[in-house]
């Protein structure tokens, strides 16, 4: 292939002439890398924060009634189904929060602690105490981090929790820090004792369930939605706003990926027009000797290519350093507008042969007008060109 | 043997005022020749000369080549014609800067396909025949102006092409290296029947040749042929 002779001796010839169409590729390459990274970062912290935060499942009661009475019944049967890891009857509830002179409103959340740690891992998000203490101090409560931190409680002073005239004094057993806006209304409480506030007798608003496969709720939900009376639903069924808008959020990501294309594309493209301007006369006699318009696109659209690989090994470098920036200088986020902490990058493999498509993508798109352009010449023009 | 004949070749350039180039030229030449046109300027020379390099296509009439018509062919079938049966010389060398000399020979070979062991072979043993076996691995701007036009023969040569054809082949040169040229085209022709069609301005040049076609506003005006020592006049 004497083509991609002459565009590599072309190449070589005249580094500087390649330095920028190199350099806008691999800018744009590692744009798109740490973008891909970022996002492909966020939308994994969301819904590892909404699946570590949430059930998998959710069994609600049926319709129009306000809570599960049979729940001790019903969750045996939720046993009964395969995959299913963790079974936790919970109550939830609005209460408000009182320490001196501080109040806040809360949310409640009553359960046996020795089956909502399973179905959470609530014991990994304390930042102090122990979850189990629940389960054998009744008046003991585990305290969102923030919620905590507004209401100056500190560990062992007492605070009320109150709801329509019934007042109880309870002892923070734990600090709860989930990276959530959750973290500053959060109260877990023995089950028991969320009864007595709710003052509903014995029932629960909900029943958690944690299944071996993720993706497994959907399937199980529609079985028990068909087989009982209660209403099951997945993690997937009640984000899905959220995942709606990170897709939606994906497709403007996806749009501003081609104006980045589109840019960097018009940098090689004017390079390669300016390359062949400058080697009109040399396409003349390329013709003259033989060559023929197949062979002359063969030339410029190699020339063209042979810049991908360098400018996606850069932007890959650079991408790649960007992350290691962004991972060794946190910058934090307001959890309660991003729904997570910091700022985060995941550069997968996937994420570099993305990279490298893209820059090969360009290079190509690029390089096409600009060699038809010189397939084109009219060889007797092109020598006597000055 | 006829191996180029040209019949009432026409060539019209511009859109709105048309400029008659070429007007009604018939031309027959015959394998081996040794033959050059003048002409003053802008008499139609670079233009005959383009139309039977297949590098131009005329606006009406004929050019057979080796007994095939191929005013018409496509823009493949004259790339492949231009490549194997014609070889080209310009005034300025126009080697590929970036190309060494033996690269630059090489380089028609490798279009046609040629292996590059073989490539390479013929381009040195062109070289060597041309007095530049020491400067296969130079660049053009490492050649002083004679040498370059001498690989600019090799490479007219190197795919044996039935026709060189050369525009001002020694226009650019001084006399010692106009005269080395021109021997060593003579030398190519007399030795292995090599056809050459050369445009010149040089009187002294083209009396070298064997024929000698005037060209004037297009039009063949006067042929002079070699006999016996000097030229006749045949038209």
């Amino acid at each position: 292939m004497f083509e991609i002779i002459i565009a590599w001796r072309h190449i070589t010839a005249s580094p500087r002439m390649v330095l920028f169409p190199v350099l806008a590729v691999a800018l744009a390459v590692m744009v798109i890398a740490a973008m891909m990274g970022l996002m492909e970062s966020y939308r994994e912290e969301i819904v590892s924060s909404t699946v570590e935060n949430s059930p998998y499942l959710t069994v609600e009661p049926k319709e129009g009634e306000d809570y599960i009475h049979l729940y001790k019944t019903l969750s045996s049967v939720i046993w009964g189904y395969p995959g299913v890891e963790a079974v936790s009857p919970r109550l939830l509830g609005m209460a408000a929060a009182k320490y001196r002179e501080q109040v806040k409103g809360v949310s409640i959340i009553g359960i046996d602690p020795l089956l909502e740690d399973p179905l959470l891992g609530v014991q990994s998000d304390l930042v102090w105490g122990d979850f189990n203490d629940l389960a054998f101090k009744k008046h003991s409560a585990i305290v969102g981090a923030k919620l905590a931190s507004d209401l100056k409680l500190k560990p062992g002073d007492g605070f009320y929790l109150i709801r329509k005239g019934v007042s109880l004094k309870l002892t923070p057993a734990g600090y709860i820090r989930t990276g959530t806006g959750a973290d500053e209304s959060l109260v877990y409480l023995p089950l028991e004792t969320a009864q007595r506030l709710m003052g509903e007798g014995d029932v629960v608003s909900e029943i958690g369930v944690r299944t071996s496969d993720l993706y497994e709720g959907p399937a199980i939900a529609s079985g028990l939605s068909r087989d009982s009376f209660y209403k099951a639903q997945s993690w997937q069924d009640k984000s899905r706003n959220l995942l709606n808008l990170l897709d939606t959020q994906r497709f403007f990501t996806y749009l501003f990926y081609l104006l980045i294309f589109v840019i960097s594309g018009f940098g090689v493209v004017n390079t390669m027009i300016m390359t062949i301007s400058r080697r009109t006369r040399e396409i003349g006699i390329l013709m003259a000797i033989g060559a023929n318009r197949g062979s002359i696109i063969k030339i410029f659209m190699a020339e063209s290519l042979i810049l991908g690989p360098p400018s996606a090994a850069l932007g890959c470098l650079l991408a790649y350093v960007a992350a290691k920036l962004i991972e060794a200088f946190p910058i934090e986020i307001p959890a309660e507008v991003y729904a997570a902490s910091r700022m985060s990058i995941l550069l997968s493999p996937e994420i570099f042969a993305y990279a490298v498509a893209f820059a090969i993508m360009v290079d190509l798109a690029a390089g096409l007008y600009p060699a038809y352009k010189a397939s084109r010449m009219d060889p007797v023009e092109a020598i006597a060109s000055a | 043997m006829n191996i180029i004949v040209a019949k009432k070749l026409r060539k019209v350039f511009g859109n709105g005022v048309e400029l008659l180039a070429l007007d009604d030229v018939n031309l027959t030449i015959l394998e081996g020749e040794f033959l050059s046109i003048t002409g003053p300027s802008g008499s139609g020379k670079s233009t005959l000369l383009n139309m039977l390099g297949l590098l131009d296509k005329p606006s009406g009439g004929e050019i057979w080549l080796k007994g095939r018509e191929v005013s018409q062919s496509s823009s493949l079938e004259r790339s492949q014609l231009r490549n194997k049966e014609l070889g080209f010389i310009f005034q300025y060398h126009h080697l590929l800067p970036e190309f060494t000399a033996l690269e630059n020979v090489m380089i028609p070979q490798l279009i046609a396909g040629a292996d590059k062991k073989a490539a390479r072979h013929r381009s040195e043993e062109l070289l060597r025949e041309m007095g530049l076996v020491e400067r296969l691995n130079h660049k053009p701007s490492e050649l002083s102006g004679g040498q370059s036009q001498r690989v600019a023969v090799a490479r007219a040569l190197a795919n044996r092409p039935s026709i060189v054809i050369g525009d001002e082949p020694t226009g650019n040169l001084d006399t010692k290296s106009s005269e080395m040229v021109y021997e060593l085209l003579r030398k190519l022709n007399r030795e292995i029947k090599q056809t050459f069609i050369l445009v010149t301005h040089d009187m002294n040049m083209a009396q070298k040749t064997d024929r000698i076609l005037r060209l004037v506003d297009g039009r063949i005006v006067s042929e002079m042929r070699r006999e016996n020592g000097g030229f006749v006049e045949c038209l």
